[in-house]
């Protein structure tokens, strides 16, 4: 290479902007697609299962009102979290979230084993006023959720797409959802969408390893 | 990582460090045509700036340097390079386990300690108070509050008060931490609205609260034969049920007519979730002693 062709690159800034958008994806490429690709081939382990109709339409309240702008659901393996949050996170736990509630940005805890940890009386007083549980919480209430009814054919056209993208959910099932989700308000189906985080896909002994390093390290 | 996209990561990994490497060697030898005025001829803001030619400081070059060579140090010890695990051996789950053992070893000789007491001789111990209050405001607060107060809206308890629904012995508190407590007082509305507004006069009586005595009297044999149940004939409660004592003024729900009235009508669901997958028995050993200590705040330290 001779100075000239340095020049040219100098001087185009379409050229310069080419030559710095290759040099930039290198990393990326690196290090994101063969995570990307495999995490497409995890199988989900036997104790995980697809979300239930209540909770499923829980989880859509969960990312519809913007709860992961302020929780993450991604315990990190570093013992300052996993002292307070239980066993870290694993890739596995998450195949039948769409999209995943992974994350670093804690201005509230992190929710991923958060099921159990209160009863549903305190979620619901929570999250109708958190200051009157918490008092120094800077959390806003969601008082609308416990008006707002589910619409059970909607869960069913839900199912349906998650279906197609490979959630093994069977006809009884579907059929199933609008006797599940009638009477409930999104305010039911969010705190059993909370409720169920981390119990039934928790690795089942506290150091236990999990079933994979979920694309450690 | 399958071997394919190890190649990929290895691919990628020697083209970054070549194009680096290849750009280091050649940058301070390239020729720049100089003009005769030793600028390299490059104008900037219609001829206000022009572009000296000069060469790299040695500063800059030993320091550049010194990041390529880091970066191959690097990939020998830890996992980058494909499937190269690095000769350390360094992973974060390993680093995890690593610290958690450490952790635990500072711990267990204070564990053993506490293991060698009781709650209640531990509820003077300042190490386990430290330690007990940390676990509290972490698991506890949300409900009991930080004070251990209590909550009435929720009909979480005052735990800094002489009054047990579960027993206050540091084997009671030691069994509702670990188990868990579900609390049920029944809905009455069946008994219907004249009846219910009846109990609540009675309910208000037995405290020594201003009440409608006559109303309190048409309640009392349904008192006698339905809430003596649990609540036993004079009102005391029962420990083994979980049932209040209805004789103090200490209320779980609220101790106004209307709060005993919806108490009645509608009924009550306590819940208090079991922490036995949550905590280690050490843990729970620990916060009993610190529950403990809440209503007993001057016990001594163990001998």
């Amino acid at each position: 290479m001779a100075y000239k062709h340095f020049e040219a690159i100098e001087k185009h800034a379409g050229l310069l902007g080419v030559g710095i958008a290759i040099m930039v994806s290198l990393g990326g490429l690196a290090e994101i697609t063969p995570l990307f690709v495999e995490a497409h081939s995890l199988k989900a382990p036997p104790n995980v299962h697809p979300y239930d109709p209540l909770r499923l339409a829980g989880k859509d309240i969960y990312v519809r009102e913007g709860c992961y702008l302020c929780h993450s659901q991604m315990i990190r393996a570093l013992r300052f979290e996993t002292q307070r949050y239980g066993h870290y996170s694993t890739a596995e736990e998450s195949v039948y979230d769409r999209p995943f509630q992974w994350g670093s940005k804690r201005t509230g805890p992190d929710l991923a084993r958060v099921g159990g940890k209160y009863s549903d009386d305190w979620q619901r007083m929570h999250l109708m006023d958190p200051r009157s549980v918490v008092p120094q919480s800077n959390m806003p209430g969601f008082p609308w959720l416990a008006k707002a009814g589910i619409d059970g054919a909607d869960i069913q056209a839900r199912m349906r797409v998650l279906r197609k993208l490979g959630d093994p959910y069977s006809d009884a099932e579907i059929a199933a959802a609008p006797e599940a989700v009638k009477g409930k308000t999104e305010m039911d189906a969010l705190i059993a969408y909370l409720q169920g985080l981390g119990i039934a896909n928790e690795p089942t002994k506290p150091d236990a390893a999990p079933a994979s390093d979920g694309g450690a390290p | 990582m399958s071997t394919g996209w190890s190649l990929w990561v290895m691919f990628l990994v020697v083209l970054n460090l070549g194009i680096t490497f290849f750009l280091f060697l050649w940058g301070p030898r390239a020729k720049i045509p100089t003009q005769p005025d030793g600028t390299s001829g490059h104008v900037w803001a219609h001829g206000v700036l022009r572009e000296g030619v000069r060469r790299l400081p040695m500063w800059w070059i030993l320091f550049s340097g010194a990041m390529f060579v880091a970066a191959f140090i690097y990939l020998v010890l830890y996992p980058g390079f494909g499937n190269h695990k690095g000769s350390l051996g360094w992973t974060s789950h390993g680093q995890l386990a690593d610290e958690q053992a450490e952790n635990q070893s500072k711990l267990e000789p204070l564990m053993q300690r506490f293991a060698l007491y009781t709650p209640e001789q531990l509820a003077g111990d300042p190490a386990a108070q430290q330690l007990g209050k940390v676990l509290f405001e972490d698991n506890c607060a949300a409900c009991h509050q930080r004070s251990g107060k209590g909550n009435m809206q929720l009909g979480a308890p005052n735990l800094t008060d002489q009054d047990w629904l579960y027993g206050g012995s540091g084997k009671d508190i030691t069994t509702s931490i670990h188990d868990g407590r579900n609390g049920v007082m029944p809905a009455w509305a069946s008994l219907g609205e004249e009846t219910v507004n009846n109990l609540a006069q009675y309910v208000l009586g037995l405290s020594g609260s201003p009440h409608d005595a006559k109303m309190a009297a048409a309640a009392e044999p349904i008192f006698k034969s339905t809430c003596a149940a649990c609540h036993g004939p004079d009102g005391k409660g029962n420990q083994a049920l979980g049932a209040p004592n209805l004789t103090d003024q200490i209320w779980l729900h609220g101790g106004t007519l209307a709060d005993i009235t919806k108490t009645i009508h509608d009924g009550r669901q306590g819940h208090m979730p079991n922490w036995d997958k949550r905590l280690s028995e050490q843990q729970i050993h620990v916060l009993a002693a610190y529950v403990y200590h809440l209503s007993h705040p001057d016990a001594g330290a163990p001998e």
